[in-house]
């Protein structure tokens, strides 16, 4: 009730234009804010436009727009956020073993380009399991993967493992593989 | 004025409370009572009894006593977990539709919402006598780590007993609402709850009308039930060492035994030993027998101290979620009848550095705050005096609304902003067995996240898209939600396909997962149905 109803329902129409918007547009504020500003942007929108101070005086519909205009707010701000702390965590070196990035995704590439932080996952974990050799096999699999090329893959996983028949962690990955293959022939 | 009601829909005891102009006003069951046991019996005699009255029949008909059903509801009956739960009732539950848990009580056959819908209708019925109104609108409170199926079964069992849940919320999140509704507060607080059946533990940023969910975890297998468990499998031992009678294969004889365990976890609390005998104890082939007992207070704490631990450790997983100390934390709220408990308490006070708040009533705070939060939302809430938890304990008596004379501000209040969080990390099956994650753990709630996906293969027609919750990045280690499928693709080179895929967690944090195909003019769309939740076994209805 703090906020005259035509203002909340100008904002939201104005974030569902920005659909597909990169996320600090949506909340409003400067690329690369610093994270106070972030979170302050966050708790002034839920101030104006959380749905639960609208129910009881906007139509179902209009409602309707604020909550799903709120929503993508939300998911703005969780992208930020979870941006910083993933940031936050890698120099710290506590990072748990990362899991392999020994797939591309079952339906991916395109969203590399869209989310920045899931491009380039580390591959860290891999390099310290294996030797050089096998390496340099592990990459051409991943490469394939990208491509969709799961029988390119394994074939360059099993060339892996010749060269390092001791990485239980190439095992597991072709054990992977493998299944992705019968399940999909 | 339409009246809504706030529901805490408890393991073992609900309670059911009003906003008015006077304050938070509880609903009273039939004898007075503002504590309603979440207990349903269908006697031989005919009929359903809910509530204490219900709580009479699980010595003289214990197979036909439906006790601690939020422990199976929107579940998936195969779970290890839930398979471990119906080891410790005596009802018969079979596997259902979608893997649901079907209760049967002499040849009916009633889903866990029906069976919950009953505690909510006794609910219903209580308000309506003593408030003189229809009811249609309830906010009803789920364990902070309540999964999308138990919220939906959830909402299923409020709409069986005929009530609008217009919303779920979280426990420890309504129990701060209650603590700071109305009073400024500009503080972290820790909420703990720990009850009958279900272990939460909430970090809060109390600001103003804020309340901004921080973390959360919990474990909802851990509760007050598994406590009496402990002590009645020791009373059960003596049993058989004493009267060499086993009790474990007899369903009414294990009820007493337990029934027993909860009276002297209860009278432990405040005593430092426990001496007594539990009679009446029918035995087959022989007269009625006693068990002496004889418990010191230091042997129940060794007995329980590892789920103790357990709550501890999830306290300090939650603290680390949130990147805060325990210093940080200005307030320490008890939730939940298992934190009377002394040791509870001081190992609370040991982790935070401060004893914690025990001054609210740990078995009424949660239904004040969804009482609270049902007020806001039909837009009734005024600000009284009393609307929060302190001033509930000095309520002994019950508050009748049409005394209410007292000289009140009668200004609107304030609506709180409740800003919960998502409990688990949702994610999606990709190539090779991993997990591309669409929405973290503890982010704000209602929120939407939609995410642009590609085919692999070319010509691919179809797509499979398995959704799950948890944090490992291995999809088999993760618990799965369902899978949608988008059938009939045009038929397209790889990588040259969009498939669009949202997930948006609404506000009662059921989620909502949607795919559509952006490239092919005809919009196909599918959504998840999760296994576990609620769907009826006959068509017809």
């Amino acid at each position: 009730m703090s906020t005259p109803r035509a203002d909340v329902l100008l904002w939201a129409q104005r974030v569902l234009a920005k659909a597909g918007a990169p996320a600090h547009e949506l909340l409003e504020i400067r690329q690369h804010a610093p994270p106070d500003v972030v979170s302050e942007a966050f708790q002034r929108v839920a101030r104006m436009a959380h749905p639960d101070l609208h129910r009881s005086h906007l139509e179902p519909a209009e409602l309707e727009l604020v909550t799903s205009a709120y929503s993508r707010v939300a998911g703005a701000y969780q992208e930020l956020r979870s941006a910083r702390q993933a940031a936050a965590r890698k120099p710290a070196g506590k990072d748990e073993p990362q899991a392999p990035s020994i797939v591309a995704q079952r339906l991916s590439a395109q969203q590399k380009a869209q989310t920045p932080e899931a491009a380039g996952t580390p591959t860290g974990g891999a390099s310290a399991s294996m030797n050089s050799k096998a390496l340099i096999h592990y990459r051409k699999a991943e490469m394939a993967l990208r491509r969709g090329d799961v029988r390119g893959g394994v074939l360059q996983i099993k060339m892996a493992i010749a060269a390092d028949p001791g990485s239980t962690f190439l095992r597991t990955a072709l054990g992977e593989m493998e299944k992705e293959l019968t399940k999909k022939p | 004025m339409s009246v809504a009601l706030g529901i805490d829909l408890g393991t073992t005891n609900s309670c059911a409370a009003i906003a008015t102009p006077t304050g938070v006003e509880f609903i009273l069951g039939p004898r007075g009572e503002r504590v309603h046991p979440s207990v349903i019996a269908f006697p031989s005699s005919g009929g359903v009894v809910v509530g204490a009255d219900a709580k009479r029949y699980k010595l003289t008909e214990p197979h036909h006593v439906i006790h601690s059903a939020k422990r199976f509801i929107g579940q998936n009956i195969r779970a290890p977990l839930v398979q471990l739960a119906l080891t410790g009732v005596r009802y018969r539950v079979e596997e259902g539709p979608n893997q649901q848990p079907i209760v049967v009580v002499r040849d009916r056959r009633m889903t866990m919402p029906e069976i919950s819908s009953n505690v909510l209708l006794h609910l219903k019925r209580c308000a309506e006598r003593q408030l003189g109104t229809p009811i249609k609108d309830a906010v009803v409170t789920v364990p902070a780590n309540f999964t999308d199926g138990q919220r939906q079964a959830t909402k299923e069992a409020g709409r069986l007993a005929g009530l609008e849940i217009m919303r779920l919320i979280n426990e420890p999140t309504a129990a701060a609402l209650a603590y700071g509704f109305g009073r400024d507060r500009q503080q972290v607080i820790c909420v703990f709850d720990f009850g009958g059946g279900t272990f939460d533990v909430s970090l809060l940023r109390l600001n103003g009308e804020v309340f901004e969910v921080l973390a959360s975890e919990g474990d909802f297998f851990l509760g007050g039930d598994d406590l009496d468990r402990a002590l009645g499998e020791v009373l059960a031992a003596e049993c058989n060492r004493m009267l060499r009678v086993d009790p474990r294969p007899n369903a009414a004889l294990m009820m007493k035994l337990m029934m027993g365990a909860e009276a002297i976890k209860c009278h432990l609390s405040d005593n430092d030993a426990a001496e007594g005998e539990i009679d009446g104890l029918e035995m087959p082939g022989m007269p009625a027998q006693r068990l002496p007992f004889q418990i010191t207070r230091k042997q129940f704490e060794a007995l329980i101290s590892g789920y103790v631990n357990r709550t501890i450790e999830v306290t300090k997983q939650v603290l680390a979620g949130a990147g805060l100390d325990a210093r940080s934390v200005s307030e320490v709220l008890c939730v939940g009848g298992s934190t009377r408990i002394p040791l509870v308490r001081q190992r609370l006070a040991e982790l935070f550095k401060r004893p914690p708040n025990t001054a609210i009533n740990p078995d009424e705070v949660v239904s004040q705050g969804a009482a609270i939060q049902a007020g806001s939302l039909v837009g009734n809430l005024t600000m009284g005096s009393g609307m929060g938890a302190r001033d509930a304990v000095a309520t002994l008596g019950h508050s009748n609304l049409a005394s209410g004379n007292l000289l009140l501000p009668q200004t609107q209040a304030k609506r709180p902003i409740l800003m919960d969080v998502n409990p688990a990390t949702l994610a999606i099956h990709t190539a090779g067995g991993f997990t591309e994650r669409l929405l973290d753990k503890n982010s704000p709630i209602p929120i939407e996240r939609t995410r642009v996906f590609t085919t692999s293969r070319d010509n691919q027609t179809r797509v499979e898209i398995d959704c799950c919750r948890g944090e490992e990045r291995r999809y088999t280690e993760n618990e799965p939600l369902g899978t949608l499928v988008l059938e009939e693709l045009p038929p397209k080179p790889r990588g040259e396909l969009k498939i669009e895929v949202m997930f948006r967690v609404d506000a009662d944090g059921i989620l909502h997962v949607r795919a559509s195909d952006q490239t092919s003019g005809a919009r196909q769309e599918a959504h998840l149905q999760v296994l576990g939740a609620p769907v009826h076994e006959d068509p017809r209805r």
